[in-house]
Order: structure tokens, then C-alpha cells, then sequence
């Protein structure tokens, strides 16, 4: 029988473009304009603005190509984008594409090993994984984040979903250094993988489980999606509908509004109350 | 008197619609959000529709209700209708379901095809009599050996810890018969037993292989078709005649749609994770024709007095290897 895991990782994406480390010159506007969005209460606004940022980064890009906090800052908005404001699959497919060529140019002239292994069976890149540096971090969490919004994308195709241990490997690794990285966002990816494989099989989503209650400690319970994907995947892959229903709502009854996690809280309790009317249990 | 009558007749309006809407309870391993999840269930909302609401299917993804057998248990007792379950998980209420998953019978996918044309309506009919209806099976591919050294020889397993389903009874006769004595574990256990070095030798799809990620824990794949894996959905015979004549034409119709893409769709998948599986770096080795068709006369010999005991028909297992035979003759004549 057919078994394509679902990641649904998408609007995971959208905070973790909250952009810091954008040039100088650049800075404050990307950061202005990054928390702009982030805050923003109505999802289509960003959904119809967005792309002006992202072409205004491109050109940004194409002037300074090897500029480290441009290209994260490229990885972030269109992996974002890509996974949290694009329906479209063949869309979704290249901008994916493009966040994770941005991300492996902001990384790999720092971890030139890793990226070498980045093709090689799952030892090997686990050495080379184990062998960079704590302050790459960001570089690996953002490389990770984008290459599970690319596996996403391209779920159809086994070579994508064959990669997904590899970039669960990357946020095991960001999560090792700095359990709270991102406020809890790692531990909500991990979460999310964890809870694919049913006990049935062999998964252990009791692993998954902790991740989302540490995503949501971490996060000091305002982000929403936390709670969303947790009842998600979690919930409904190990069938309790008490645990499901009782997070949604939580989640509806939540006020949105929270520095850096607005729009993906607004959209997270958006997804809330269709959950809800599910007839899934 | 009158209006004891209108309430009698009011109760008969509102409760017909009601006792006339059957829920049929389907469990199955996939895990909701898998392609095989999203087939059923817009099947089920198809049948919904056609219906009229009159039947409808829930489902119990992700393997809640157990494994094959607690499933089958399950309906045993009329706690679900229907079940999503493989052919080794069926042979304990059809013996002969399990006929394609025998070790060491098929070569290619050529002969898959030509014993299937003929050989599906036999188990499908054989789980029939069984009292339970079965609407297509569908591909689950073949199961190869995936380990850590190159296997090409049987002396190149007498030192690997090779994992079997538990329970599975023919493999480990077989692999006993070679000499090796296979570590039987529970599906649950295998990832865990891969990590911790208990097992370092599996077989399984290419799909399950990357969907469980057990091919983060092996290097080498054997290019020789072990068995052939597949998986249906049956219900009892039971709850579907409870159905009217046009709703279960309905279920049927829809069902076997549905089984029969899912069949296509995952000779494809198959093929497309095999090339996954190279592609992350497994190296594929090929035994020698004389090794292959030493494997195959030893399975054959151990297969013939398994079926002497009556763990399975030998009738199909002859008829299987006849249209086999007949396929590969065919292939060696283009």
C-alpha cells in the first residue's frame, strides 16, 4: 500500500522569516517591512504584497550575490511565501526551488563539507553534520526549514520525501545547540515530522508530541500554530479527538495579536475553525 | 386512536431516512493525508453523494485500530465492517491470499501481470466464501533485501541479522533451511532494531523502505524480487447485504475504481523510489542467474512440504508457477 508521508510545513514558514540580519544598507527597511507583514492582521494583504518584496530582494541579490544576510533573508521570504501564501503546487514547487538555492549560497561557503555530503547516504552526512560549527546555526536552521518546504512541495516525487530524515537530521541538530532557536519554531517542524508515521508502523509520535509541547512552552503559548498543527498531526494520526478539539479552541479563543506572530496566528485560527468542522473522528 | 396513529406515522417518516443510512467502519495502516488516504476518502464521498447519504464511509486511518490482525479481530466481533489489510495479513482467514507474497516466485513484473489476469479473481473469490468482499487488490511491489554489506550469495548472509515479520512462518523456514536464523520482530520494532544494531538486514518495498525511513540505516539492495506485496480492502459480506441492491452496486462500482488506480499509482511510485533509493546513495547489487535460480529451487522445495502440512493450497501455488513459467518462456521467445 501507498505511503507518502504529508508534510504539511507550510505556514510553519512564515515566521521564520522574521528576518534579522538583512545588509546595511537594506536593513532597517527589510526588517520594517518584515515585521510590517508579520504583524499584519488580514493575510490577503500580505498575500497581495509580498511579491514586490520579493523582487525588490532579488534585484537586492543580484547586486551583492554572496551576501550572507540578503540570501537568508531571500530563503526565508520565499520559502514563506512559497509554503504559506501560494496554493498553486507547480508554483509552490519553484519558489521552494528558489529559497533553497538561496539558502545553500548563504551556507555553503561556511560548511563546504556538509554541503558536499548533502547528496551522500544518510551516514555520511550525518559525520559531516556533526562536524560544523555551533555558530552556523542560523544557516543550518534556515537551510533545513527551506529543504522540508521544498520536500513538501515535491511530496509527489520519492527523491523529495527520501531527503525529509535529512532535514529532520539539520533541526535535531539546530535543536541539540538551542532547544528554544526561534522561539520554539524548530521543535514545531520536528513535531510535525515526528507525527507522520503511525505506531503501527514503527513511528514513534510520542517524540512528535514532545516537540509541540516544547514548541508551545517556548513560544509561551502565543504561537497559535503550534497548537494547530499539534491537534493537526498529532491528535488526529493518534486519534484523540479530546486532545484535537479542546487545542483548536483554545486556539479560537486566543487573542492573535502577538509581535512577530500575528499574520501566522490569524491564519492559524483560520485553519482552526476548518479543522473543527471536520468530519474526521 | 387517531393521533396515536399520526405520531406512528410521523415516528415511520423520520425514522426511515435514519434506519435507512449505513456507516461502514474501515481501518486502515495509511496514515490520514497519504495518497492512498485521499483516494478513499473522496471515494467515500462519492459513494456519500450517489447515495444519497444512505451509505457512508468512516474511516480509521494511521493504523489506530491495530495491525492486520487486530483488524481482522476487530470485525470479527462487529466492532468495523471493512479493513484496508496485506496478503500476508489475510492468510489467516484465506489461507491461498497469501499465494504472490511466496518467496522467490516472481522475476519481474511481466509475470506479476500474467498471473494476476488470471489469479486476482481466484483470491477475490476465495476471500468471498470467506465472508468477506474484496474490490481490487492493489500493487504493494516487491520486497527486496536491503543491508549494510553487499548480499549476492547466501554465504554473504550467514553473518547479517536479518529481520522477518513476526509470525512469518515461511521465511523463517526458509532462511532456517539456508542456515541463517532470522531475528522475527514486529513491524513496531524494526526502525528501533535498525538503530540499536539488533537487525541490520530488512526487506520491504521501495516505498515502505523510504516512507518508514528504514533506508537511512542500510547501503546495498539486492536486485532479486523476494516476494510480491499487496494489499486490499475487504468488508464482510455481512454488512454489505445489508445495503440496498443499487447502493452496494454503488459501493462496488466506486470501490473498485478506486483500487484499481491506486494499483497503477503504485507500480509508479515503486518505480520512482527505487531511482530514490539509488539516488541517495544505495548501491544495487545483482546476484549471479545460477545463485537466483538456486534461491528459487530451495524456496520451492521448502514451499512444497509446507503445502504437504496444509498451510496453503498447493493447486494455486502450481497454477501460479505454470502461469509463470508460461510468461518466462514467452519473454525468452521475443
Amino acid at each position: 500500500m501507498a505511503y507518502r508521508p504529508l508534510l504539511s510545513l507550510s505556514i510553519l514558514l512564515l515566521v521564520v522569516w522574521l528576518s534579522g540580519c538583512v545588509s546595511m544598507a537594506t536593513d532597517r527597511l527589510a526588517n520594517n517591512l518584515s515585521q510590517a507583514m508579520l504583524n499584519q492582521t488580514d493575510p490577503e494583504i500580505v498575500r497581495s504584497g509580498a511579491p514586490a518584496y520579493l523582487l525588490l530582494l532579488d534585484s537586492l541579490i543580484a547586486q551583492s550575490p554572496d551576501d550572507q544576510g540578503l540570501l537568508f533573508a531571500g530563503a526565508r521570504l520565499y520559502g514563506a511565501y512559497a509554503g504559506g501564501l501560494v496554493s498553486d503546487n507547480q508554483r509552490q514547487q519553484k519558489l521552494t526551488e528558489k529559497a533553497l538555492d538561496y539558502a545553500r549560497r548563504g551556507l555553503c561557503p561556511e560548511t563546504p563539507e556538509l554541503c558536499q555530503a548533502l547528496g551522500a547516504p544518510f551516514e555520511k552526512f550525518s559525520l559531516a553534520l556533526a562536524e560544523v560549527d555551533e555558530e552556523e546555526i542560523e544557516g543550518i536552521y534556515l537551510y533545513a526549514t527551506s529543504w522540508a518546504g521544498w520536500i513538501q512541495a515535491h511530496s509527489e516525487a520519492w527523491s523529495a520525501v527520501a531527503d525529509l530524515p535529512k532535514a529532520e537530521a539539520m533541526l535535531q541538530w539546530v535543536t541539540a545547540k538551542d532547544p528554544a532557536y526561534d522561539n520554539g519554531r524548530a521543535q514545531l517542524y520536528l513535531g510535525v515530522i515526528g507525527s507522520q508515521v503511525p505506531p503501527t508502523l514503527g513511528g514513534r509520535p510520542e517524540v512528535g508530541r514532545q516537540h509541540f509541547e516544547n514548541a508551545i512552552t517556548y513560544s509561551h503559548s502565543r504561537d497559535l500554530m503550534a497548537k494547530v498543527e499539534y491537534a493537526r498531526h498529532y491528535a488526529r494520526l493518534v486519534f484523540d479527538k479530546p486532545l484535537h478539539d479542546r487545542l483548536l479552541k483554545e486556539v479560537l479563543e486566543a487573542d492573535p495579536v502577538a509581535d512577530g506572530l500575528t499574520l501566522s496566528n490569524v491564519m492559524a485560527q483560520q485553519m482552526a475553525a476548518k479543522l473543527l468542522q471536520d468530519d474526521y473522528f | 386512536m387517531l393521533t396515536r396513529l399520526f405520531t406512528l406515522v410521523l415516528l415511520a417518516l423520520i425514522a426511515l431516512p435514519l434506519s435507512a443510512a449505513t456507516t461502514l467502519k474501515i481501518a486502515t495502516l495509511a496514515p490520514d493525508g497519504t495518497s492512498w488516504m485521499k483516494q478513499m476518502r473522496s471515494a467515500a464521498k462519492q459513494i456519500e453523494k450517489e447515495t444519497e447519504g444512505r451509505v457512508k464511509l468512516r474511516f480509521y486511518p494511521g493504523g489506530v485500530m491495530g495491525n492486520d490482525n487486530s483488524v481482522l479481530r476487530k470485525i470479527r466481533v462487529g466492532q468495523l465492517h471493512g479493513g484496508a489489510i496485506t496478503g500476508g495479513g489475510l492468510s489467516s482467514v484465506y489461507p491461498d491470499a497469501q499465494v504472490y507474497t511466496l518467496p522467490f516466485q516472481f522475476r519481474d513484473l511481466q509475470e506479476v501481470d500474467a498471473v494476476r489476469r488470471v489469479m486476482d479473481p481466484l483470491i477475490i473469490e476465495g476471500l468471498h466464501k470467506a465472508g468477506y468482499v474484496s474490490f481490487g487488490l492493489s500493487e504493494g511491489g516487491f520486497a527486496y533485501l536491503l543491508a549494510n554489506t553487499p548480499v549476492q550469495t547466501t554465504d554473504d548472509m550467514h553473518n547479517l541479522k536479518i529481520w522477518i515479520p513476526e509470525g512469518d512462518e515461511i521465511n523463517a523456514r526458509m532462511f532456517k533451511a539456508l542456515g541463517i536464523a532470522p531475528i522475527p520482530l514486529p513491524m513496531t520494532d524494526v526502525m528501533t532494531g535498525l538503530q540499536t544494531g539488533l537487525i541490520d538486514t530488512i526487506a520491504s518495498s521501495p516505498i515502505g523502505a523510504i516512507a518508514l525511513q528504514w533506508h537511512t540505516r542500510v547501503k546495498y539492495l539486492t536486485e532479486v524480487p523476494l516476494a510480491y506485496l499487496y494489499a486490499t480492502l475487504v468488508i464482510t459480506e455481512k454488512s454489505l447485504a445489508r445495503l440496498e441492491d443499487a447502493d452496494r452496486s454503488v459501493v462496488t462500482r466506486t470501490l473498485q475504481e478506486t483500487f484499481s488506480k491506486l494499483d497503477a499509482q503504485n507500480r509508479q511510485d515503486n518505480r520512482q523510489a527505487l531511482d530514490a533509493l539509488q539516488g541517495q546513495g544505495i548501491e544495487f547489487v545483482e546476484p549471479s542467474l545460477s545463485q537466483r535460480q538456486e534461491w528459487e529451487k530451495h524456496a520451492n522445495t521448502m514451499l512444497q512440504a509446507l503445502s504437504d502440512k496444509g498451510l496453503f493450497d498447493a493447486a494455486m501455488l502450481k497454477q501460479m508457477q505454470q502461469l509463470i513459467q508460461a510468461a518466462r518462456s514467452t519473454s525468452a521467445n521475443l
